[in-house]
């Protein structure tokens, strides 16, 4: 149940978050908003009000691609949940070798006396929790690498596990372990991945053509440089090593 | 390794009843959180394989998610303890049971775990189980749980007040003699044992029945106990499972616990829970 209806807060959290991704891709109203209000003097205002009815299309299409796009990521990644706890069980179940744990049992009970209230431990508690533990360790990576892969990433990294964090009720007793910049960070570099892909394949998606032509371009990846400089040079030869792959990884999970 | 590290840990906690070695072992066990910072951690080595086993083989993990994971983990670890401890001490109990962590992980919200852990805890305990059958660990395999902690005690008990009763008791039905013993730990926590009482309230209230394999191997132990008991009945109780569990260190440390609880009247609190989970 949990996880089924959780998806979908969180999504709508992530893109809270972001504020420049999600505002091309969702609401005309938004869309048309921020620019008018940020650079009055820019030409790219002109157009909108030259031409509303053809906008107003345009926009309605990119919405319902947009929205197709995020349902479809959802259902896989509730089916990926479901697949992983059917492992689990049928793991459990086939087990045979219950002398060696993955975690050692000696440490997990330190762990557990480390609060000072905790007197007596039987002996079952610590091997349930080794099991426990991995299972934890299992679901956590599981849901960040989701969050690795939203971002066309093949490292999984802190703040993909921040982003895990925020979008799954039972982890918010972790809030405290990741720092709010992390967080702040899962925001900003959202839709630093969508930037090349957005220029580069334009014909192949043409969802995320539309939002550049109506965007800024030059002025948006002028104010990504500057705010990370580093981080953008590090990720655009990454994207471009992996856009080959990447596109045959699209094309096959759209099959 | 698992079984030396539980020995230290579990006199420690019974280190009123023991030796100064045994209140030495708590100071450092106490203090070793605090010392080693490594051991507030899961060891990253464990950590990184078992990730890898749900990630694509091109995945790769930069460091500080690896050690974002470890937090993690230990931050998991202190939360379901903390909620398991307090429904002990709401309970009045001492031990934190599986049961108490499978309970706590429910209450916090992983439903999705009690289902395929309480599984494993069966499976765990069927392995135990025949373990337990072959008769080398007859001693220990009782005492492992805190819900056994009755059993390992009842032995002494009962041959202290009356020898050749048990031993006649013994022979024809184990039934009647595990029966006896647990009603033979309820009054030696009270301290005043009658002798004709036990028998017949026992069998009735606890029809626990025992496996047919444990008869042969336990009607040696006690013997043993009864020996120890002689000499000094406080003494023997807490030698009995020491021998009994030589080949576990977990399950002397269990025994042990039962002998310090009895003398000090918590055996008495104590001893009714296990028979609410049978």
């Amino acid at each position: 149940m949990e996880p089924s209806s959780q998806p979908q807060p969180a999504m709508g959290v992530a893109a809270g978050g972001s504020q420049v991704y999600p505002a091309s891709a969702y609401p005309p109203a938004a869309t048309v908003a921020p620019p008018a209000v940020a650079s009055a003097g820019l030409q790219s205002v002109q157009p909108f009000p030259a031409n509303p009815a053809h906008m107003s299309a345009q926009h309605q299409i990119v919405y319902q691609q947009a929205q197709q796009f995020h349902q479809q990521l959802q259902q896989q990644q509730q089916q990926q949940l479901q697949q992983f706890w059917v492992e689990r069980m049928t793991e459990i179940e086939a087990t045979a070798d219950f002398r060696n744990h993955n975690l050692p049992l000696a440490r997990i009970k330190k762990i557990m006396k480390a609060d000072e209230d905790v007197r007596m431990i039987s002996a079952e508690a610590p091997v349930v929790f080794a099991k426990a533990c991995e299972i934890f360790i299992l679901e956590l990576t599981l849901r960040s690498w989701m969050h690795t892969e939203e971002n066309k990433r093949r490292t999984l990294q802190k703040n993909d596990i921040a982003a895990a964090i925020t979008r799954t009720d039972i982890y918010d007793f972790l809030v405290d372990i990741v720092p709010r910049d992390e967080m702040k960070d899962d925001g900003i570099g959202l839709p630093r991945p969508g930037l090349p892909p957005m220029g580069a394949p334009a014909d192949a998606y043409p969802y995320y053509y539309m939002p550049q032509q109506q965007v800024p371009g030059p002025g948006m990846v002028y104010g990504a440089q500057q705010g990370h400089p580093v981080t953008y040079l590090w990720q655009d030869p990454q994207e471009q090593q992996e856009q080959a792959p990447e596109e045959q990884q699209s094309l096959h999970e759209r099959d | 390794m698992d079984s030396s590290s539980f020995l230290p840990a579990a006199g420690a906690e019974n280190g009123s009843a023991a030796g100064g070695a045994n209140n030495g072992g708590a100071a450092q066990q106490h203090a070793a959180p605090a010392i080693r910072e490594q051991d507030r951690l899961m060891p990253i080595a464990n950590v990184i394989r078992i990730m890898r086993r749900v990630l694509p083989a091109h995945a790769k993990i930069s460091d500080d998610a690896k050690e974002t994971i470890q937090e993690c983990v230990s931050e998991y670890i202190s939360f379901i303890t903390g909620e398991a401890n307090e429904r002990c001490q709401r309970e009045q109990r001492k031990t934190i049971t599986a049961e108490d962590v499978l309970w706590a992980m429910s209450r916090l919200g992983f439903d999705d775990y009690v289902e395929p852990l309480g599984a494993y805890l069966h499976r765990y305990r069927e392995f135990e189980g025949d373990a337990r059958g072959v008769g080398l660990v007859p001693g220990a395999a009782p005492s492992r749980g805190g819900d056994h902690h009755p059993h390992s005690m009842s032995p002494a008990a009962m041959l202290k007040s009356r020898g050749p009763v048990s031993g006649a008791a013994m022979l024809p039905h184990h039934h009647h003699h595990h029966d006896m013993q647990m009603h033979a730990a309820m009054y030696g926590g009270t301290a005043v044992p009658p002798p004709a009482g036990p028998p017949h309230h026992g069998g009735f209230l606890m029809p626990h029945p025992q496996g047919s394999s444990h008869y042969l191997p336990y009607a040696y132990e006690p013997t043993y106990g009864g020996e120890h008991a002689m000499a000094a009945y406080y003494g023997g109780a807490a030698y009995a499972p020491g021998n009994g569990g030589s080949g576990d260190g977990s399950g002397s440390g269990g025994g042990g616990g039962s002998a310090s609880h009895t003398p000090q009247g918590s055996g008495g609190l104590e001893h009714p829970h296990p028979f609410a989970y049978k």
